[in-house]
């Protein structure tokens, strides 16, 4: 009995070891690989910081680096280059973006979801058709309303144009859509009114979606850079995307500044950079499979 | 003092019918079921009680007011849904609560009490503090009640509430329903597909089909008279065997004549008014038994199994008897297997004829009239 056992055992604990070693070299090559891939990604963001800690733009071999003027970079671009002031800027622009598109995006979804109105699935079409239309395709026009209004320089001209968003709405509505009828009946039922229904109910269940969607306006509010570029001309009023492009001016003995550019770079980064590690999840969520 | 009233309700969806002018009277504190097959109109009605869904025509009473056209929340009436319509974010309590709160009419100490009173009634105190995903489906379906109970509504309406309920849960809050309701004596009016929960709780039993009451009574009535081939089809489990059969009348005895049998029916004012003809002859599976001897061979055939279903209390034959089936219940443990002839003979006082072309019951071989209804059976063929 025990003899068979042994020599039924020895092999299978043979090929066991067998494949584990084959799957240690597989996995190996496969962590090789992973990690070239990742590096090469990240390669002009990790130069751009290596010379952002530099003193001058362009080395030629590594015994030129140095770090003794790092700190100095940073504190420049940040106080002497204005950047602390574009990045305060950009960061008031995206959070009013950010409220001000959910705020009119929910309203938007739970009209189109919950309310019965006449051409309401053509109404629809028509917003997601502005999906055709983002800012560069219309700057002209929108130049000549908002310079007409008296906006220019101000911050409604960095905000307003943005406010309305079909893809948020669209990403509302689907999940509106997946929230049971019966759950807005017995709120009729309960005399809750659309609201109060919103608030409470609406809002409550969709949280991660929201987050997830804020976290992409940010991102995407952040990043603009030519309609601010268009329409702002006060250096008190630009956001630090055009901020970078203005940073570029900077000469010093006859070539661009490149440490000073790219520690802008840089900072520029950090907040968008933040919003993501800090949301990932409900992010993930939003673009993965809803649950009902 | 709540009844409801509806009078010649219709409701259409752009070119489909949904329900088509019903008349119905419930009673202060009765437990009306309806009940029908899948699209018979029976959510839509009670919808349409609730508000949720509007009239195209017709009026609606509760409590003798008319709320035709009033918002649910104007009603007075609670309801309990399938799926239950619990708040997934909010605990037990506040899903409870919430609702009350809005209305705004109830202080908190009356919005406490009732909560705490619901949740005694239901048993589900201890489970106040937590939320949806963290109870189990009959937790569920208590809070569900104690959210439709707290607000003291002159009606309660519950569309399928025991549907997504395992079988013996299903069973056991079926008990609870009941006793809750005799506590409470609270007009009910109840939706199901599931005949068994409209027989055993229902005062009366609403039978509905393609938009149309088939038939209101009690749930024995219904079993026993039924109004029409629809629902001696659909009331019972295993379902009553229908034949074609030839009605002959010969100097003072009426007679089925089918091929495969022939019995003779106990006379009724309605036999001698009826017409010999073709007919539908209705005989429920428990009123068929198995014979030893041939006998005298009166009304006795014979009939060969196909199949045979072992159901434990009993054993389910299906039979062929000259190109029809019938389905008989007989005792368990019997050594008959599919092939053997076996020798049938039928109650005679539980026999029924319908009419071949409305299907409605022209005859009740124990003498009980047929009601002829006003509202004649659909007029389709299947049989």
């Amino acid at each position: 009995m025990s003899k068979t056992t042994v020599t039924r055992h020895l092999p299978d604990s043979i090929t066991r070891a067998e494949i584990d070693g084959t799957l240690r070299s597989d996995r190996l090559w496969l962590h090789v690989g992973l990690f070239l891939s990742v590096l090469l990604m990240a390669l002009p963001l990790l130069l751009a910081f290596v010379i952002s800690l530099q003193s001058r733009g362009v080395i030629t071999s590594v015994s030129q680096l140095s770090f003794d003027r790092a700190f100095e970079n940073y504190r420049a671009v940040l106080i002497d280059y204005n950047m602390g002031r574009y990045m305060f800027n950009s960061f008031v622009m995206s959070i009013v973006i950010v409220v001000g598109k959910l705020a009119i995006s929910l309203l938007a979804a739970l009209a189109i979801v919950y309310y019965r109105f006449p051409f309401k699935n053509f109404m629809f079409m028509v917003i997601l058709l502005t999906l055709m239309l983002p800012v560069p395709v219309r700057i002209v026009p929108l130049f000549e309303l908002v310079a007409g209004l008296g906006w220019a320089n101000t911050f409604l001209a960095l905000t307003i144009p943005y406010l309305a968003s079909a893809t948020t709405v669209f990403l509302l509505r689907q999940h509106f859509l997946s929230i049971p009828v019966s759950l807005v009946e017995q709120a009729k039922l309960d005399g809750i009114g659309p609201i109060k229904f919103l608030v409470y109910v609406l809002i409550p269940m969709s949280k991660g979606m929201i987050a997830g969607v804020c976290v992409i306006m940010f991102i995407y509010a952040w990043n603009q850079y030519l309609w601010p570029l268009i329409i702002i001309d006060s250096q008190e009023m630009q956001v630090s995307q055009v901020g970078i492009r203005l940073l570029q001016g900077v000469v010093e003995t006859g070539d661009i500044a490149w440490p000073i550019v790219m520690a802008g770079s840089i900072v520029t980064l950090i907040p968008p950079l933040l919003v993501l590690v800090l949301f990932r999840r409900p992010l993930l969520e939003t673009f993965g499979v809803q649950q009902k | 003092m709540t009844t409801i009233t509806l009078e010649n309700v219709t409701k259409r969806f752009e070119d489909v019918t949904a329900v088509e002018s019903i008349d119905l009277e419930v009673e202060d504190g009765e437990f009306l079921v309806v009940v029908g097959p899948s699209g018979c109109g029976k959510s839509t009605t009670l919808r349409m009680l609730a508000g949720l869904e509007s009239v195209s025509e017709g009026r609606i009473y509760i409590g003798g007011r008319d709320v035709t056209g009033l918002d649910p929340k104007d009603r007075n009436v609670s309801m309990v849904f399938q799926n239950y319509a619990l708040y997934p974010h909010m605990t037990a309590e506040r899903n409870m609560t919430f609702g009350m709160k809005s209305a705004g009419s109830f202080s908190d100490d009356e919005i406490e009490r009732r909560v705490s009173e619901a949740a005694e009634t239901l048993g589900i105190g201890d489970l106040l503090a937590r939320k949806p995903a963290e109870l189990s489906g009959g937790e569920r379906q208590r809070v569900a009640l104690g959210r439709a109970l707290v607000r003291d509504p002159e009606v309660f309406l519950m569309d399928e509430p025991l549907s997504n309920l395992d079988a013996k849960l299903r069973v056991q809050m079926r008990a609870e329903l009941a006793k809750l309701h005799g506590e409470l004596e609270t007009t009910t009016v109840y939706v199901t597909h599931d005949q068994t929960e409209a027989m055993t709780l229902g005062d009366r039993v609403v039978v509905m089909n393609d938009g149309e009451i088939q038939q209101v009574d009690t749930a024995q009535y219904l079993y026993d008279y039924p109004n029409n081939q629809f629902v001696a089809g659909f009331i019972g489990e295993p379902a009553m065997n229908m034949v074609g059969v030839e009605v002959e009348g010969t100097d003072g005895e009426t007679v089925v004549s089918h091929p495969g049998f022939r019995i003779r029916l106990p006379e009724t004012d309605e036999l001698r008014r009826f017409d010999a003809g073709r007919a539908v002859l209705g005989v429920r599976p428990e009123d068929l038994s198995i014979v030893e001897t041939d006998g005298d061979g009166a009304d006795t055939f014979v009939a060969t199994v196909t199949v045979t279903e072992p159901l434990g209390d009993s054993l389910l034959l299906y039979c062929e008897v000259e190109g029809d089936e019938l389905q008989v219940q007989s005792a368990p443990r019997s050594a008959i297997e599919p092939g053997d002839p076996v020798t049938l003979t039928v109650d005679r006082d539980r026999l029924h004829l319908f009419d071949r072309e409305t299907r409605a019951a022209v005859y009740h071989s124990d003498g009980t009239r047929a009601r002829t209804p006003e509202v004649t059976a659909t007029a389709e063929t299947d049989d």
